[in-house]
């Protein structure tokens, strides 16, 4: 009896999923939504600024459809977590493309985690815009970057240190992967190339966030200034918090930091200068627009814009150009239309057509006392240069 | 003279994390693999207390009651019914760690929290400036150890202890309540580590997975260590200063296993005693 009951049973269990399985299928003649996938570090270091990446995706999102869509389909969106590193993005990029099955990936990610996503993307023909800025030279066919690289932000950054501190004597800190390396070694490059001198350079791993030995050894070099890159998010306010604790009043310039963060660390960042092409405070209808739309969307759990989430914004916009240029969500039709496509947002027109990556506008700011950011000079259009000579 | 400094502190911050640890290994025999996670606990403590405008001092006590508190619980429901079986209260204590860190990530979120810090500045002593706050830390650390040894020596319910930790059966046959004794000291125990977790939060950003460095940092110097507060304090010092040595003139990542790696060292060579 009891058998016979558990294979009633089981029977109305598979009735039922085959329902829910017909249910949960669209209507043959609707047509397929776009998929955008979002990868982020919603976990580990990029944690701060994740969020705020998927807000400006949301907006990006919700606005194109309120404008019926793209080629007649609706947008939608897909967020994966990237636990801010390699294992992580390899999951979310085997997800989001085979099962998920999306028609772009649109991601700010530590370059970890892009250094393993991307060859998945370009081995399955899917575009990937790269939203997050970094150290440079990342090329793929399907890899398009909208974002900052060394050549936009360590020269404004030196040379002004170099001018208010006559600093010549340098001494650079990084965390210990591509990105950190990456920056500090165009830093020590530019400095050099100025006549400077790069007294010290340590490096701390990624998931340490102890760097006592580090600023011990900065001590005792006795340098003019500090230039430093950690990854995105958290280290910097681990750094920065210990370095005032340590009682340092040397100027520093920071190579990672974002306006998000600089509010986040507060006291903690007073005084840092940094060089990035988006700021609150820039004053364009574009830009008023943006966070007034941000502040209706997202009420109180709003998360500061800055230089690491707007690009994403701006990067669901040029994949949604592409598609109208190109007239079909097709990788091929879609890459060569990419570089085409100019989006005039909060940054200013943003066009990705410097083999792959971007010309952008680019301020220097110092971190007030209230960790809001102050813009004390702007550089207009600056170019990326060649990023990747073997493309277009 | 900053690297002596930065030794001590850091043997400081070692010490203040392995003390609940060993009191606990001491007197109920077992390995408290929940250690990491009561640390974590004490660590958002402190974020919530940051968000309630709480003054980050008050903040550390709110974390000790609440360690406490979760150890009796922990105590009551979990440990005592399988105090018999060792083996199983090692599994018992990992699979609580995950739980907890779980319930943690879920109403938190896995992105990294700060707190807010009593003490920002820097002191300046003798021409030397040196980070007020680990300063303090430092002097938290000495005190509790003294604490807990004044305790230990001078106290009725230091010499139960003692005499549990020697031979708890014998202390039974004595009268001695050994259940109460095991009781308070895993509460005692949780609280510290809790303490600990909030003493950390304004030198490291807070999250879910944070204990688990501090845990097998900890894990081993009681190993080393046995059951002496001594020993604990001479071996925080030793691994903990190669540590610093190690980061300052090798590299950080190396720095980051010399705890580990001395420890299996110390054990391997060391003839039992």
């Amino acid at each position: 009896m009891g058998r016979t009951l558990a294979r009633g049973f089981n029977i109305v269990l598979a009735i039922g999923a085959l329902v829910a399985v017909g249910v949960g299928l669209p209507p043959a003649h609707a047509a397929r939504p776009i998929v955008i996938g979002v990868i982020a570090g919603l976990s580990g270091v990029n944690s701060v600024v994740a969020p705020a990446v998927v807000q400006s995706a949301a907006l990006a999102v919700d606005e194109i459809n309120a404008k019926g869509g793209v080629l007649g389909q609706k947008i939608e969106m897909a967020t994966f977590d990237d636990n801010s590193g390699p294992d992580g993005a390899v999951k979310a990029f085997n997800t989001a493309i085979y099962q998920r099955k999306v028609n772009v990936i649109i991601a700010m990610e530590t370059s970890a985690a892009r250094n393993a996503g991307a060859p998945i993307a370009e081995r399955a023909k899917v575009p990937f815009i790269y939203t997050s800025f970094y150290e440079g030279h990342a090329c793929g066919k399907y890899l398009f970057v909208n974002a900052w690289v060394p050549e936009q932000v360590v020269p404004p950054t030196i040379n002004y240190m170099d001018e208010r501190y006559k600093a010549k004597r340098w001494f650079a800190v990084g965390s210990d992967y591509a990105f950190g390396r990456g920056m500090i070694a165009a830093a020590e490059a530019f400095i050099k190339q100025h006549g400077g001198t790069v007294v010290g350079e340590e490096f701390n791993p990624l998931d340490q966030s102890d760097w006592t030995p580090i600023l011990s050894k900065v001590r005792g070099a006795h340098p003019d200034a500090i230039i430093y890159s950690t990854s995105g998010g958290a280290p910097n306010i681990d750094l920065m918090k210990q370095y005032r604790a340590a009682g340092f009043k040397l100027p520093v310039g920071s190579l990672s930091i974002d306006e998000l963060t600089a509010q986040k660390a507060g006291q903690a960042a007073q005084g840092v200068y940094y060089a990035a092409d988006y700021f609150t405070t820039l004053d364009n209808p574009e830009n008023k627009r943006f966070l007034a739309a941000m502040k209706r969307k997202f009420g109180e759990k709003l998360l500061t814009p800055n230089d690491l989430s707007e690009p994403e914004y701006d990067g669901v916009y040029a994949y949604a150009m592409a598609v109208q240029q190109a007239k079909s969500t097709a990788a091929e039709a879609v890459i060569q239309a990419l570089p085409k496509v100019a989006f005039k947002g909060p940054r200013g027109v943003v066009q990705m057509n410097k083999q792959h990556h971007a010309p952008l506008p680019m301020y220097l700011a110092q971190v007030q006392a209230d960790g809001s950011s102050k813009i004390i000079k702007s550089y207009g259009l600056v170019d990326p240069g060649n990023q990747c000579p073997t493309l277009k | 003279m900053t690297q002596f400094l930065d030794i001590v502190t850091f043997a400081g911050e070692l010490f203040i994390v392995a003390i609940g640890l060993l009191l606990v290994f001491g007197i109920l025999k077992i390995i408290n693999l929940a250690h990491g996670a009561f640390l974590v606990v004490g660590s958002y403590a402190t974020v919530v207390a940051t968000r309630l405008n709480w003054d980050p001092w008050l903040a550390l006590l709110v974390a000790l009651a609440v360690g406490i508190a979760l150890g009796a619980l922990v105590e009551r429901s979990v440990l005592r019914p399988i105090a018999a079986r060792p083996l199983d209260t090692i599994l018992a204590t990992w699979g609580l760690n995950i739980v907890i860190v779980q319930l943690i990530t879920l109403y938190f979120g896995r992105q990294m929290q700060f707190a807010k810090s009593a003490i920002t500045g820097a002191v300046t002593l003798g021409g030397l400036t040196y980070s007020e706050y680990r300063l303090i830390l430092l002097l938290i650390a000495v005190a509790v150890g003294a604490m807990v040894t004044v305790v230990m020596r001078t106290t009725q319910m230091g010499l139960i202890a003692r005499a549990v930790i020697m031979n708890e059966e014998l202390a039974q046959g004595l009268g001695i309540n050994t259940r109460l004794v095991r009781f308070v000291t895993f509460c005692l125990g949780a609280g510290l580590a809790s303490l600990a977790g909030a003493l950390l939060t304004p030198l490291v950003s807070v999250h879910p997975l944070m204990g688990v460095p501090w845990l097998i940092n900890a894990f081993m110097l009681v190993l080393v260590a046995g059951v002496s507060l001594g020993s604990l304090a001479v071996a925080t010092l030793l691994l903990g200063g190669a540590q610093v040595l190690v980061s300052s003139y090798g590299n950080p990542v190396l720095g980051g296993l010399t705890i580990v790696i001395l420890s299996v060292v110390i054990l391997r060579f060391r003839t039992p005693a």
